[in-house]
C-alpha cells in the first residue's frame, strides 16, 4: 500500500501513546488479578489483542475515510446480516448469544457493527449536508439505529444496544440539528416511555426496574455494585498495591476481568492511581475532539466526532457503573478490559481518527 | 455542500463550537466522576477498607412463599408451612475444586445423599452466581442440627427457610389443583426459572404458575469470623404469590372424595347456573405432597409406571362409552324432531333382532309393555334400539354435538380429551366403510363407537338441568394480588346453547325426577324430601359381559333439586358393575352432604 510521507507526518503520535499506556495499565491490572503463570499468560494474550488491534488500527488509519464513508451502507447492511446471524450459527457464553466463530477465535459482530453504523450515519448526514437537520432527518435515521439495536438487544447486550444512541446524538449535534428539534426529540422519547411500558410483559418490566434499582435483586447486580464500590472505596489515596487487593484477589469482585476492571485497578493503586488513568482517558477523547474541531470539512469532522464519543461513552458509562453512579449494564472498558473484540475495535475507532488527521492538511 | 448558504470558514467556526461543547460535556462527566472517586475513595475510603478488611458479607436468600388456592367460600384448599432446604451458594462455595468438592463429600456422608448429586449441582452453576442452588428438600431438625454443627468447614453450604406446600390431606383434590415440583430440564432451557425454582407442573398450579409464583427476597448480612450473622445490610422482603380463588367447594370435594372411596374413577360436582365446577375427583389419586420435596427416582417411577394410572385426571382425560345416559340425548332428538313422541309404546321381550343380529336388553325377559318415559325409568334398552333406528343415526349424532359431546369443553386445565361421537354421514362418504344399522342401535344405548368425558356429561347434565345452556366449566373465579386487587378473573362463558321446545325440556326432566323417585333404575339415589333428577348408565367394555363380571364401568348423572337445580353431580365408577347399584348411591351421599341443612330439615319435619 503507497502511503504518502507526508501523511506520516502528520500521525497524532500523542495519541497513540495514551492508547499503549492505557492498553499497558490494563495487561499490568490483569497479570496482577492471578498469581504466576496463569496471570502472565492472560495479560500476554492481552498484548497480542493489542498488537493485532494496532494492524488493523494502521490498515484503517491508511484507507482515505471519504471512500470509507462513500462504501458505509454497504458496510451497515453487512454488519446487520453478521449481527442477525449471531442467532443461527452463535455461539453461546452464559445464556447470551453474542459471538460467531471465525477460525479459532470468537467474533462479537456487535462490536464490529459500531464502526459501520457511524460510517453510515456520517455517509446520511453529509449526503444532505446543505440541507439544515429535520425532522425528516431524524425520521429516515430512526429506523437506521432501531434495527440493530432490537437485534443487539435480543441477543441480549442491552449495553452495546444503547450505545447507539449517544453516538446518534453527538453526530446529530455534530451535523446541526437546531436546539428546538433535538428537545422536541427529547420529549417525545419521554412520551413514548409509558406507552412501550404498557407493551411489556410482567418478566421484562422486572428486568428493567432491576436495570434500574439492583436492590430490586438483592442476590444479582445489587451485591456486585456494593462489593465493586468497597473495592474501589478501600484503594483510598494511594491503593493498596498488588498483594494488599483483598477484594480483587479473593474473587469477590465478578467480571473483575471485563466490566468491572476498573474496581480493581482503583483498589491496586488508589485516588491517584485513578487520576492516571482517566487522565489517559482524557488525553485520547481530547485529540479525538481537537480532530474533529480542526478537520476541514464535514465529512472528517463527524467520523472524528463520532469515533470520540463512541469511546467516551463506553469510558463514561462503565465508570459511572462500577462506582456506582449508573445503573448495572454490561459495557467493556475501552483498551482496559480484557477481550479482543472490545480491543481491536476500539484501536480501529482510534484508526479512524488517525485517518481524518493524517489527511487534514493535504 | 452548499457554499452558497455560508461562507465555508464560518461554517467550521460554527461547527468547531459544537465540537468544542461536546468535549466540554464529556469534560463534566469526568469531572463528576473524579468527585465521585473522591468520595468513595479519600472521603469515606477508611470506612470501605474497614469493610474490606472484614468483608464477610454474605448474600441469604428469602424464599418467597407460594400463592394460597382457596375454594369459593374464601377456606384454603392449600396452604405453606416453612421447611427446611439445604442450598449450596456457588460463589461462597471453596474456589479449589479439591476442596470444595470434600466439603461435599462432608454434607454427603453427614445427611446420607448422593455426593455425585451435590457436586454435579454445583458443576453445573457458574462459580460467580449468588442465586442459591436448592439440592435437597424437606430437611429433618436433626439434619439441620448436623450442618449447623458443622457449619466453618461448610463455606457456601446453607440451611434456607423454605415455605412449602402443605395439603389438607395427601391426595386432596390432587388432580385439580396439580402438584409442584422443580424445573425440569425443558423449563430451564426456556430461561424463564432457575435451577431449584419450584414450579407447578400439573393443574391449576401449572396453569396459574405465573401468578403463584412469588419473586424471592433477600438479604445482605455481615457475618463474624466464625460466620456468626452480626447485622443485617440490605434486605428485600420476598413478594410472595398472588391468591388464587378457585370455584371448589372445600366441603364438597371432601365429601366426594369420601363417597368415591374404594374406586377408580371420576366424579365431577357443577353449578348447573354458572358451569362452576364445585368439586371434581379423579380416583385414584397420587400423593401430592410426594413430590414436593426432592424425589427419588424410584418413587417416582413407581407412581408413573402404576397400572392404575394415577396422575391421569380421569375426568377430563378418560373417555368412557356414556351407555344409558345417551338415551337422553336419543330421547331429546327424536321428541323435538317429531319421529318419537311420549304415546309410543313398544313391548320389550329382553330381546330385538336386526337382520342375522340379537340385541339383548340388560333385563332378562325383558320390561313387557313400556312407554317412552318408562323406557326412560327402568333404562328399557329393547325400546331405545327401535327409538334410534326411527330418529336416526345422523340425527342422534347431531344432537350430541349440539350437547358439547365430541368437542372440548375448554375448561382451563391441559390434556383434555374430546371424546367422539361417530357420524353416519361423513362414514357413508367413504368407500371401504359403510354405516351399518346395526351402529346406530348400539349408539342409541350410548354403547359402539361413543365415548364421552366425564365432564362433558356434566355440561350436558347442566345444559339439560338450566334448559340448554352449556357453560365453560370455571374452575376459577379470579386472582387476587395482595396491593394489586384483582389481577386476573374469568366471568364464566357459554359454549353453546341447545334449542328444544320447553315441553320437551319439561318432559325429560319429569322422566328423570320418575329415573330416581318413581322405582326407576336409580332408585338407589332417592333421598326423601329431595326431588333428585338423574339417569343411570352402565358402559359396557367387553361385548355382552354381563354386569355382575365388575368389568362395566357404572355411572350415574343426577341433578337436583328437580325445580331450579342447583348442583348436577356426575359418578363415574370405573369396573364398578351396574349404574343404578354402584353409582347411584355414591352420587346419594353427595347430594346427602351438599344438602345436608335441607335433608336434616326434612326429617326433622318428617
Amino acid at each position: 500500500m503507497m502511503i504518502d510521507r507526508r501523511l506520516l507526518q502528520n500521525v497524532d503520535w500523542s495519541l497513540l501513546a495514551g492508547a499503549t499506556v492505557l492498553a499497558g495499565l490494563s495487561a499490568t491490572t490483569l497479570a496482577c488479578l492471578h498469581p504466576g503463570r496463569a496471570g502472565s499468560a492472560v495479560a500476554l494474550r492481552q498484548v497480542a489483542w493489542f498488537g493485532i488491534g494496532l494492524v488493523a488500527l494502521a490498515v484503517v488509519a491508511s484507507i482515505d475515510y471519504q471512500k470509507l464513508v462513500r462504501v458505509a451502507p454497504i458496510l451497515y447492511v453487512l454488519a446487520v446480516l453478521a449481527v442477525a446471524s449471531v442467532f443461527v450459527v452463535g455461539r453461546s457464553v452464559s445464556g447470551a448469544r453474542r459471538w460467531i466463530g471465525v477460525g479459532p477465535f470468537s467474533v462479537q459482530p456487535s462490536e464490529l457493527f459500531k464502526l459501520a453504523f457511524i460510517l453510515t450515519v456520517v455517509w446520511f448526514l453529509t449526503s444532505r449536508w446543505a440541507q439544515p437537520v429535520t425532522s425528516g432527518t431524524v425520521a429516515w435515521l430512526f429506523p437506521l439505529a432501531a434495527l440493530p439495536a432490537g437485534l443487539i438487544v435480543k441477543q441480549p447486550d442491552l449495553g452495546t444496544a444503547l450505545l447507539i444512541f449517544p453516538v446518534l446524538i453527538v453526530l446529530l449535534v455534530g451535523a446541526g440539528i437546531g436546539a428546538r428539534l433535538l428537545s422536541a426529540m427529547g420529549a417525545v422519547a419521554l412520551a413514548a416511555a409509558p406507552v412501550a411500558w404498557l407493551a411489556l410483559k410482567d418478566y421484562q418490566r422486572e428486568r428493567i426496574l432491576v436495570y434500574l434499582d439492583p436492590f430490586r435483586d438483592p442476590l444479582g447486580s445489587a451485591y456486585n455494585v456494593i462489593q465493586a464500590k468497597i473495592a474501589i472505596g478501600s484503594g483510598q489515596l494511594l491503593g493498596k498495591g498488588v498483594a494488599g487487593a483483598t477484594q480483587s484477589r479473593l474473587a469477590f469482585l465478578p467480571e473483575r476481568h471485563t466490566d468491572f476492571i476498573f474496581a480493581v485497578f482503583a483498589e491496586m493503586w488508589g485516588f491517584v492511581g485513578c487520576l492516571v488513568l482517566l487522565a489517559a482517558y482524557a488525553l485520547v477523547l481530547l485529540r479525538g475532539f481537537d480532530i474533529a474541531a480542526s478537520a476541514r470539512e464535514p465529512v472528517g469532522r463527524l467520523v472524528a466526532l463520532g469515533a470520540t464519543t463512541l469511546i467516551a461513552s463506553q469510558v463514561l458509562v462503565n465508570v459511572g457503573m462500577v462506582t456506582g453512579l449508573l445503573p448495572v449494564v454490561g459495557i467493556p472498558l475501552p483498551l482496559m478490559s480484557y477481550g479482543g473484540s472490545s480491543m481491536v475495535v476500539s484501536l480501529m475507532a482510534l484508526g479512524l481518527l488517525l485517518s481524518v488527521r493524517m489527511r487534514q492538511f493535504q | 455542500m452548499n457554499p452558497r448558504r455560508l461562507p465555508p470558514s464560518d461554517r467550521r467556526d460554527a461547527g468547531q463550537k459544537r465540537v468544542v461543547a461536546i468535549a466540554a460535556a464529556v469534560m463534566v462527566a469526568f469531572l463528576v466522576i473524579v468527585g465521585q472517586l473522591w468520595y468513595l475513595q479519600v472521603l469515606e475510603g477508611g470506612r470501605f477498607l474497614d469493610a474490606s478488611d472484614k468483608n464477610r458479607t454474605r448474600v441469604r436468600p428469602i424464599a418467597a412463599p407460594r400463592g394460597i388456592l382457596f375454594d369459593r367460600h374464601g377456606a384454603p384448599l392449600v396452604d405453606n408451612r416453612p421447611a427446611f432446604t439445604l442450598s449450596l451458594i456457588p460463589r461462597e462455595l471453596d474456589r479449589d475444586v479439591e476442596r470444595r468438592n470434600a466439603a461435599l463429600g462432608r454434607v454427603a456422608s453427614l445427611l446420607q445423599i448422593s455426593y455425585e448429586e451435590l457436586v454435579e449441582a454445583a458443576d453445573k452453576v457458574s462459580p460467580d452466581s449468588l442465586s442459591p442452588v436448592r439440592v435437597r428438600r424437606g430437611l429433618t431438625l436433626e439434619d439441620v442440627a448436623k450442618v449447623e454443627e458443622w457449619k466453618l468447614e461448610l463455606p457456601g453450604v446453607i440451611v434456607e427457610v423454605e415455605p412449602q406446600r402443605a395439603y389438607p390431606t395427601r391426595r386432596f383434590a390432587a388432580h385439580l389443583l396439580g402438584y409442584v415440583r422443580e424445573a425440569n430440564d425443558d423449563q430451564l432451557k426456556q430461561g424463564r426459572y432457575r435451577r431449584g425454582d419450584m414450579v407447578g407442573q400439573s393443574g391449576l398450579e401449572r396453569l396459574l404458575d405465573e401468578y403463584l409464583r412469588g419473586r424471592d427476597g433477600g438479604e445482605q448480612i455481615e457475618v463474624d469470623a466464625l460466620g456468626r450473622p452480626i447485622r443485617t445490610i440490605k434486605q428485600t422482603e420476598p413478594q410472595p404469590g398472588a391468591q388464587v380463588y378457585t370455584t371448589l367447594d372445600r366441603r364438597i370435594q371432601e365429601a366426594a372424595e369420601r363417597a368415591l372411596e374404594g374406586h377408580a374413577g371420576a366424579v365431577v360436582v357443577m353449578d348447573p347456573r354458572s358451569g362452576d365446577v364445585l368439586a371434581m375427583v379423579s380416583a385414584p389419586a397420587f400423593e401430592v405432597d410426594r413430590f414436593t420435596s426432592t424425589i427419588d427416582r424410584a418413587a417416582w417411577l413407581k407412581v408413573v409406571q402404576d397400572p392404575a394410572h394415577p396422575l391421569l385426571n380421569r375426568v377430563i382425560q378418560s373417555q368412557y362409552a356414556p351407555g344409558s345416559v345417551f338415551k337422553i340425548v336419543v330421547a331429546a332428538a327424536g321428541l323435538q324432531e317429531g319421529t318419537l313422541t311420549p304415546m309410543d309404546r313398544t313391548h320389550c321381550n329382553g330381546e330385538f333382532h336386526l337382520g342375522a343380529w340379537t340385541f339383548k336388553d340388560w333385563k332378562e325377559g325383558g320390561h313387557g309393555g313400556v312407554d317412552l318415559r318408562r323406557a326412560i325409568v327402568q333404562s328399557c334398552n329393547i325400546f331405545f334400539y327401535q327409538a334410534g333406528l326411527r330418529v336416526g343415526g345422523s340425527t342422534i349424532a347431531r344432537y350430541a354435538n349440539q350437547f358439547g359431546f365430541g368437542a372440548a369443553t375448554g375448561v382451563d386445565l391441559p390434556g383434555e380429551k374430546l371424546g367422539l361421537i361417530p357420524h353416519p354421514k361423513i362414514r357413508q362418504g367413504k368407500k371401504a366403510a359403510t354405516w351399518h344399522a346395526g351402529e346406530t342401535v348400539n349408539m342409541s344405548i350410548g354403547q359402539g363407537q361413543v365415548l364421552v368425558t366425564p365432564m362433558q356429561v356434566a355440561r350436558f347434565m347442566s345444559a339439560v338441568a338450566n334448559g340448554g345452556v352449556l357453560w365453560k366449566p370455571r374452575l376459577v373465579q379470579r386472582v387476587e394480588r395482595l396491593e394489586r386487587g384483582v389481577v386476573w378473573s374469568d366471568p364464566g362463558k357459554v359454549n353453546g346453547h341447545v334449542e328444544l321446545s320447553p315441553l320437551v325440556w319439561a318432559f325429560l326432566r319429569q322422566s328423570l325426577w320418575s329415573v330416581v323417585n318413581e322405582g326407576g333404575t336409580g332408585a338407589a339415589a332417592r333421598i326423601p324430601g329431595l326431588d333428585i333428577a338423574g339417569k343411570t348408565g352402565t358402559a359396557q367394555t367387553i361385548a355382552n359381559s354381563r354386569a355382575d363380571k365388575g368389568q362395566d364401568h357404572a355411572w350415574f348423572a343426577a341433578f337436583a333439586p328437580l325445580n331450579d337445580p342447583e348442583v348436577v353431580v356426575i359418578v363415574l365408577a370405573e369396573g364398578g358393575g351396574k349404574g343404578g347399584q354402584v353409582a347411584a348411591p355414591i352420587a346419594r351421599k353427595i347430594l346427602q352432604s351438599i344438602f345436608m341443612e335441607k335433608v336434616a330439615a326434612i326429617e326433622i319435619l318428617g
